[in-house]
């Protein structure tokens, strides 16, 4: 055997792969419409911000030769404060600069700039004050409106959980119907304008959208419990009891009649001796 | 601040560079656009079949691409109701992002220019309007404010006629022609200075449609030094009385300038 895949196959031979947090545990038990979420969210690749990528297959070096085009991420960073605001797809860069060829590089941050701005959500009725970044406004102008840009994004280029939980709410109300319930004619021109986005979905996927791993968790034990009756002990223990006096009542009825057969008491059950002697005289 | 101040360095070539203004740019990251990297040592290829390499400390090293800073393009807008100096109703505007964002989608007074709402909202214009032109309310509230002073001789004997009204509009900057202006219906006639300082009114009427009340001062004047009138410092916010008494009200109700709110009135 030889060639790339081989070699890939070999190295699987003595991979023993990782235990996540899917095969055991709580993990295991969410449901599937919570980890296609998860897929979406954590494990597509978003969209280049900080980097432009190269187009096509191969380029020409300067030295003549073809050589193939890998376009290789920057590593982002993405801190608590992305959570509570909409910042677009930016992200922290960790990086390094290095001002001329002989002289030594040094770290460098490179952090968004962040800026306070109100949004309007036609859905949910709602004008938000929140914090974002120049490009998702102009993200937001794209889109011609801000339910537009949050419902056609996926959940890897929103990434901040804000963003995410919005999208649940607009997407509930989409799918049950909810916006607007006092004024049937708004609701019925907004629900036209944005229907088809809940295509992609079921009702439980989203349900389970937008939440971060230790907020699903939380919502799965919140339905168990939910869901499991605790029944005291006592009315089980009572109920057999009721069933075994029955029983007794029957059989001492049938005992009655049959008069031949010799009466069992409970007395001739408990004769240590008898099985015991039995037992002695045989051997 | 930092930014400003380059920029002001910037604007005077002729100031010698010295250790102060030489320094270099402190704040590097200062940009209010996404920052665009590049790696400075291109990374190295993998092979096709395994992963990406591990990467090295060379590969974190990055410099910026976007120096060069182009101007945002303006948002195209349509109005959904009358907006004063800006357009009719179903009007489609461009205007600077910001500006539309904050003061028009946000408040509910336009939409987005998507190709949806331009057939939903987008009016062709037709001759009715509510003004003659864009910026006819703004004149108008300009002149109701204003207090045209009106200057006319000691010596000579004169009635007010247009062209006092029309000459004394020009050193306000005001251009009027006199099939603008109206006069009062009594004629105001002198040299008398009972009149000095006290106001009339006339009503002047933009593009033939719009009218505005103007009120106006009399001031005698003259060539001669001797004969001059002391003059009294801000006499545009004194209120003074009217000519004719039954356009006391009238007057009245016109506003005045925002500082003379807070003036006592003399008497």
């Amino acid at each position: 055997m030889s060639g790339p895949k081989s070699n890939e196959l070999t190295k699987l031979l003595y991979k023993f792969p990782k235990p996540n947090r899917w095969q055991q545990g709580i993990g295991a038990e969410l449901p599937e419409a919570y980890k296609k979420f998860w897929k979406e969210w954590k494990l597509d690749r978003p969209k280049p911000v900080h980097w432009i990528d190269k187009e096509g297959k191969y380029e020409r070096w300067t030295d003549g030769t073809i050589r193939p085009i890998q376009n290789v991420d920057i590593p982002l960073k993405y801190p608590k404060e992305l959570d509570k605001g909409i910042w677009g797809g930016e992200a922290v860069i960790q990086g390094m600069m290095k001002p001329k060829h002989k002289k030594r590089r040094y770290v460098h941050y490179w952090v968004p700039q962040l800026k306070r701005s109100v949004v309007y959500s036609e859905i949910l009725n709602k004008y938000m004050n929140t914090i974002v970044t120049d490009r998702t406004l102009n993200l937001i102008h794209q889109h011609y409106g801000f339910d537009h840009y949050i419902l056609s994004t996926k959940a890897c280029d929103l990434r901040s959980l804000l963003a995410l939980n919005l999208k649940r709410n607009m997407l509930i109300a989409l799918y049950d119907k909810t916006l607007y319930p006092d004024d049937p004619v708004k609701q019925e021109e907004v629900y036209e304008k944005y229907k088809h986005y809940t295509e992609g979905y079921t009702r439980e996927e989203i349900e389970w959208y937008g939440y971060s791993y230790e907020e699903a968790c939380k919502m799965l034990m919140i339905n168990k419990k939910k869901s499991m009756v605790t029944v005291p002990l006592k009315v089980k223990f009572r109920e057999e009891l009721i069933q075994m006096l029955k029983e007794e009542k029957l059989e001492l009825v049938k005992d009655e009649e049959p008069v031949d057969s010799e009466p069992k008491s409970w007395l001739s059950k408990l004769n240590i001796f008898k099985s015991n002697s039995n037992k002695s005289a045989t051997e | 601040m930092w930014a400003s101040w380059k920029s002001a360095f910037a604007a005077t070539p002729f100031v010698a560079k010295t250790l102060l203004n030489a320094t270099p740019n402190l704040f590097p990251q200062q940009t209010r656009t996404t920052i665009i990297l590049e790696r400075v040592y291109p990374i190295r290829l993998h092979k096709k079949g395994s992963g990406e390499r591990r990467m090295e400390k060379k590969d974190f090293i990055y410099k910026r691409v976007d120096k060069d800073k182009k101007k945002q393009a303006p948002l195209s807008i349509i109005l959904t109701q009358y907006v004063e100096g800006v357009g009719e109703k179903g009007d489609k505007v461009n205007m600077k992002r910001q500006k539309a964002y904050t003061h028009f989608l946000l408040p509910g007074l336009a939409v987005y220019a998507s190709p949806e709402n331009m057939k939903k909202y987008y009016i062709e214009q037709d001759d009715q309007k509510t003004n003659s032109s864009l910026y006819a309310p703004n004149t108008v509230k300009v002149l109701s404010r204003c207090c045209l002073i009106v200057n006319l001789s000691v010596d000579n004997p004169w009635t007010i006629e247009k062209w006092h009204v029309r000459a004394n509009f020009r050193k306000m900057n005001v251009f009027v022609t006199d099939d603008a202006i109206t006069l009062p219906e009594k004629p105001i006639s002198g040299p008398n200075l009972d009149y000095e300082g006290k106001e009339f009114y006339i009503t002047l009427t933009i593009n033939k449609t719009e009218t505005v009340k103007v009120r106006c001062k009399i001031h005698h004047d003259t060539f001669i030094y001797s004969k001059e009138l002391p003059l009294v410092p801000e006499y545009w916010k004194i209120p003074g009385k009217a000519i004719f008494e039954e356009d006391q009200e009238i007057l009245d109700s016109l506003p005045r300038p925002k500082w003379e709110d807070t003036m006592t009135v003399k008497d």
